[in-house]
């Protein structure tokens, strides 16, 4: 009887496995988990009519939302977009397949330091392509500043109570502990997270509200109710001034942290070839030049970036200026801290 | 003869309970068995152990913040009582016309039918620094500048909770109002008791258990409830749901968002266990 | 004896629908009176408004000599049985008999006294902790009764009390009002539509149609004088038929279905009249010989028996009318078909009014 079963589930899993497959295949259709503006119809559709590959996004809002979403299981997707913290949990989990960089011939135009970046091997293997990067730097509306503000302790000012706002994500805490004057963001103790937490909770009264979309730090400014926050660097900036609503955005003497999105393919995928299509369609100058337009974000190929940025975008991107990004704290993987620093930051909004 | 009856009962029982058994039994069993899972980079890994409640019943955090849903859903549920009972009884006892009473009714239902999302997102163009409430204190000249007290805190998550949850109250209040027969209005009134002593003896002893089942339904929504929290919610306003978002998403902590879940669900059976306990002693012939 | 209450021009429109129309009527103290009618024709009406819960179009009502037109229910010395009972389902049936004094501010045990001795007046006083729906129907209907004579109210109104009682229960329920009544010697309105229930118990009859009072008076009175054809139809059965009066070899006569018979007093030949005669009133004998005066001749055309009596449709030829045949000996049961003849004599023929029209 067990057996039977048994046998019974395998043949309708195979049968279900086939028709996905089938229906992959025909159709040529990518599914891909990335960030808004990563899948523009700008880049899409060339994409599609050049290959045939239909590519249908799913957005998230966190770079938390990945490994949830491909640990839930289902075969969904083919490409995952994280970014640099969140990459290498991926591959230790097995959701992503090593990627075979012979099949994609740009790959040796990237900056080093990120088709080299520790998030994305693992035994001598390469398990993303680096897409694009910027900073978390801080931003606020000109006109109700002086004097404009260097520094993070300007998100502490009792006198700008009510108009502070925080990005509601781990990323608070790398916040809290610079201006604590701990630099290991990655790597704090507990004392120092404690601190963090302290910090943090300090600062809540002041705080009108953390955000937690790229679109409700954009309504908060729009509506007047916040002056300063931290911003995912160029893309909100750039909302806003669409917006008519000028701000400003600059990297605090306390530093920013860096971060760098790269494409990797989920394990397992029945459209490989789509994906692997994908892959050196987003770091061409076609793909590169999307995100630069859509998000505003930097260029992981400088190469690409060359055919399509004008000299002044190329050094106001700091696409000529390597130090710059090592002046920034890039993101990392927190590994089996990932949970303490989730919890302190959850413990902060608990008070 | 007797076979092909239980046949037959078995057929038209068969689907309810699978799916009852399917959709509630196995995802309990499923979040059961999670709760005693562990953490381990980079996800999680089978284990038989209680490290997941220990750390709920000995990390402060979550004690506040269930403290915390639990206060906001009284509240909530207080606030929809105390504005759905007398909007009730106006409708039940005031509105004479059938068709009124009807669109009245609809009225506060209605809403039911558009997205909770849309209905939240409307407070906040209501309550914001240049939202409708600030734009109309200040033409009124009330305030000389817009305020802010209105919106992003646990104030605006109550006024949108109540907002967004008040037609499950309305409706039993509404249909317990409905059955209590006129004439007991009349023999009170024909025994000497006046208007206010009426309410307070025979119309609001005999809705009780309306209001208790509106009560119950507004505080269970509320208590599990993270959009408002996110939408109109101040950095004070993380509730439990939020909490157990988070443990399946950020931190990828299944184990202990399932055992969270697990209590979260305890909380909210002892609390139907309670007022049906209420709802009964309402029908209950003593006072 | 003097009046308790005094109902002057009462009107109620409802809209265009008149309920009560120019109403008066005055009742006496301890008098037992039964508002009596069918459906719509105003009787609850009339007695909600005595209670205070319609108010009137125009018109006055005196209670003991003072107007309470416009006084609440709540301030009027007079109680109600709701058809429904309208017991406090939440309440013991204690406390709701006691409820009205204890909001009137009476103490406690006093309230239990007086609660305690108006049960015991209806029989129930080992139900004073049951809950209401723990109760019979009659039980109930007991409690309600108990609840609206606890504080003694000068008139107590009966609306349709026992219309949700099943017949046994009306008759035994009949009996017990009118000795509550006896006994406590207060003023009863009674609201019906069952004649039974109102000749059974009443001292006087209101019989309304239409929201107008048609006829009253004592049950004998409208059973044996109806004053129209609706009074003699509502009450009890009448062979009814219409003719005009003309003198024949012993005096005035009138055709009943084609057949003469002697007039009765009041109306003088020539004059055109609505008649009738009571099934009981006429004298059967079977047979095809037996006449005499005053006799129709006819044959059985239906049987329907009733126990104690038979009651026999009778062919005249030209219509039928319908008699009381008592079952007092072994005489046997008629059988269809039977010749028959029915003495009806003048004392025995009322003559009906023509009907208002409503």
């Amino acid at each position: 009887m067990k057996k039977r079963l048994t046998l019974l589930a395998q043949t309708s899993f195979s049968a279900l496995c086939a028709v996905s497959i089938a229906s992959g295949a025909m159709a040529g259709e990518l599914n891909i988990l990335t960030w808004e503006g990563y899948a523009d119809p700008s880049v899409i559709e060339p994409f599609t009519a050049a290959t045939g590959c239909e590519v249908s996004a799913t957005y998230v809002g966190s770079n938390d939302d990945f490994a949830p979403k491909l640990a839930a299981g289902g075969g969904v997707f083919d490409i995952v977009t994280p970014s640099i913290d969140s990459t290498y949990a991926l591959i230790e989990a097995g959701f992503v397949q090593p990627i075979d960089v012979s099949r994609v011939p740009a790959f040796k135009d990237i900056y080093e330091q990120f088709r080299t970046a520790d998030g994305i091997l693992k035994d001598g293997k390469v398990y993303g392509v680096p897409y694009a990067w910027g900073a978390i730097p801080f931003m606020y509306r000109k006109d109700k500043f002086d004097t404009p503000p260097t520094s993070i302790k300007a998100l502490w000012d009792p006198a700008l109570e009510g108009r502070i706002s925080l990005w509601d994500d781990k990323s608070a805490l790398y916040v809290a502990a610079r201006l604590n004057g701990n630099m290991n963001i990655y790597e704090l103790s507990d004392a120092e997270l404690a601190a963090a937490v302290d910090k943090l909770v300090e600062q809540r009264p002041l705080v009108r509200k953390y955000w937690a979309t790229a679109g409700e730090l954009v309504d908060l400014y729009k509506s007047d109710e916040v002056w300063i926050s931290n911003t995912w660097g160029g893309y909100q900036s750039g909302l806003l001034a669409a917006e008519n609503i000028e701000v400003v955005e600059f990297i605090p003497e306390e530093g920013a942290e860096g971060w760098m999105d790269s494409n990797m393919i989920v394990a397992d995928t029945p459209n490989e070839e789509c994906a692997y299509q994908f892959l050196n369609m987003a770091i061409s100058a076609q793909g590169q030049e999307g995100v630069f337009k859509v998000n505003g974000y930097s260029s992981t190929n400088p190469v690409a970036a060359k055919e399509f940025m004008s000299d002044s975008e190329f050094s106001a991107l700091h696409q000529d200026d390597p130090a710059y990004l090592d002046s920034l704290l890039l993101w990392e993987n927190l590994g089996d801290r990932l949970p303490v620093y989730t919890n302190a930051w959850n413990s902060v909004k608990s008070q | 003869m007797n076979g092909a009856l239980r046949l037959k009962r078995a057929l038209v029982l068969s689907p309810p309970l699978l799916w009852t058994f399917l959709f509630m039994f196995v995802p309990y069993a499923i979040l059961l068995v999670y709760s005693f899972w562990q953490q381990k980079y980079p996800t999680f890994v089978p284990a038989f152990q209680f490290g997941n409640y220990v750390q709920i019943f000995t990390d402060p955090q979550y004690f506040r913040v269930i403290l915390r849903t639990l206060k906001i859903a009284f509240f909530v549920s207080l606030g929809a009582a105390l504005v759905a009972y007398p909007y009730a009884y106006f409708l039940v006892f005031r509105v004479r016309k059938p068709g009124l009473r009807l669109m009245l009714y609809m009225a506060v239902v209605a809403p039911l039918w558009v997205s909770y999302l849309l209905r939240a997102y409307t407070w906040k163009t209501i309550l914001g620094t240049t939202g409708i409430l600030n734009s109309f204190l200040m033409s009124t000249g009330i305030l000389s500048e817009p305020s802010s007290v209105f919106l992003y805190n646990q104030t605006a998550m109550i006024v949108t909770l109540i907002y967004v949850f008040i037609p499950f109250m309305v409706m039993p209040i509404y249909a317990v109002l409905e059955k209590i027969p006129h004439s007991l209005k009349e023999a009170s009134a024909d025994l000497g008791v006046g208007r206010v002593r009426t309410f307070l003896s025979v119309t609001l002893p005999l809705s009780i258990p309306g209001i208790v089942a509106g009560f119950t339904m507004t505080f269970c929504l509320t208590f599990g409830d993270f959009i408002a929290p996110f939408l109109v919610g101040g950095p004070d306003g993380q509730m439990i749901a939020n909490v157990i978002a988070s443990q399946f998403g950020a931190s990828l902590n299944w184990p202990l968002g399932a055992a969270l879940a697990l209590v979260m669900l305890m909380i909210v059976l002892s609390i139907i266990t309670v007022s049906d306990k209420f709802e009964r002693l309402g029908q209950g012939r003593f006072a | 004896m003097s009046k308790i209450i005094e109902i002057e021009n009462l009107t109620k429109t409802f809209g265009k629908v008149v309920g009560v129309d120019d109403i008066s009527l005055s009742v006496e103290q301890g008098e037992f009176v039964t508002l009596l009618g069918p459906s719509g024709c105003g009787k609850s009406t009339l007695l909600r408004m005595i209670g205070g819960f319609e108010e009137p179009t125009s018109g006055r009502i005196l209670l003991d000599g003072q107007d309470v037109t416009h006084v609440p229910p709540s301030k009027r010395a007079v109680n109600m049985v709701f058809q429904d009972y309208a017991l406090f389902p939440h309440l013991s049936v204690g406390k709701n008999v006691g409820y009205g004094l204890r909001v009137a501010g009476m103490p406690r045990r006093e309230v239990r006294e007086k609660a305690l001795e108006a049960l015991a007046l209806v029989g129930l006083e080992d139900r004073f902790d049951a809950a209401p729906h723990m109760l019979s129907g009659g039980q109930r209907q007991r409690v309600a009764l108990a609840r609206a004579i606890v504080r003694r109210p000068k008139v107590l109104l009966l609306d349709e009390p026992l219309s949700a009682l099943d017949a046994n229960l009306r008759e035994q329920m009949q009996v017990e009002l009118k000795a509550l009544h006896t006994k406590m010697g207060l003023t009863f309105i009674l609201v019906t539509h069952d004649q039974t229930e109102a000749l059974t118990m009443s001292d006087r009859i209101v019989v309304m149609r239409g929201g107008k009072i048609v006829q009253m008076g004592s049950p004998v009175d409208l059973y044996e004088r109806p004053a129209t054809s609706y009074v003699a139809g509502f009450i009890g059965s009448t062979n009814q038929f219409r003719s005009v009066v003309a003198t024949g070899p012993t005096g005035p006569q009138v055709q009943c279905f084609g057949q003469p018979i002697s007039a009765p007093a009041g109306v003088a030949p020539g004059q055109e009249a609505l008649f009738g005669f009571r099934p009981e009133k006429a004298l059967v004998q079977f047979g095809e010989e037996g006449g005499g005066p005053d006799t129709l001749r006819g044959s059985v055309a239906d049987i329907l028996y009733h126990g104690q009596s038979v009651r026999l449709m009778i062919d005249l030829g030209a219509g039928e009318v319908l008699v009381d045949l008592p079952m007092s000996g072994s005489d046997g049961m008629p059988q269809v078909g039977d010749a028959v003849s029915l003495r009806v004599g003048a004392d025995k023929i009322m003559v009906l009014a023509d009907e208002v029209a409503a």
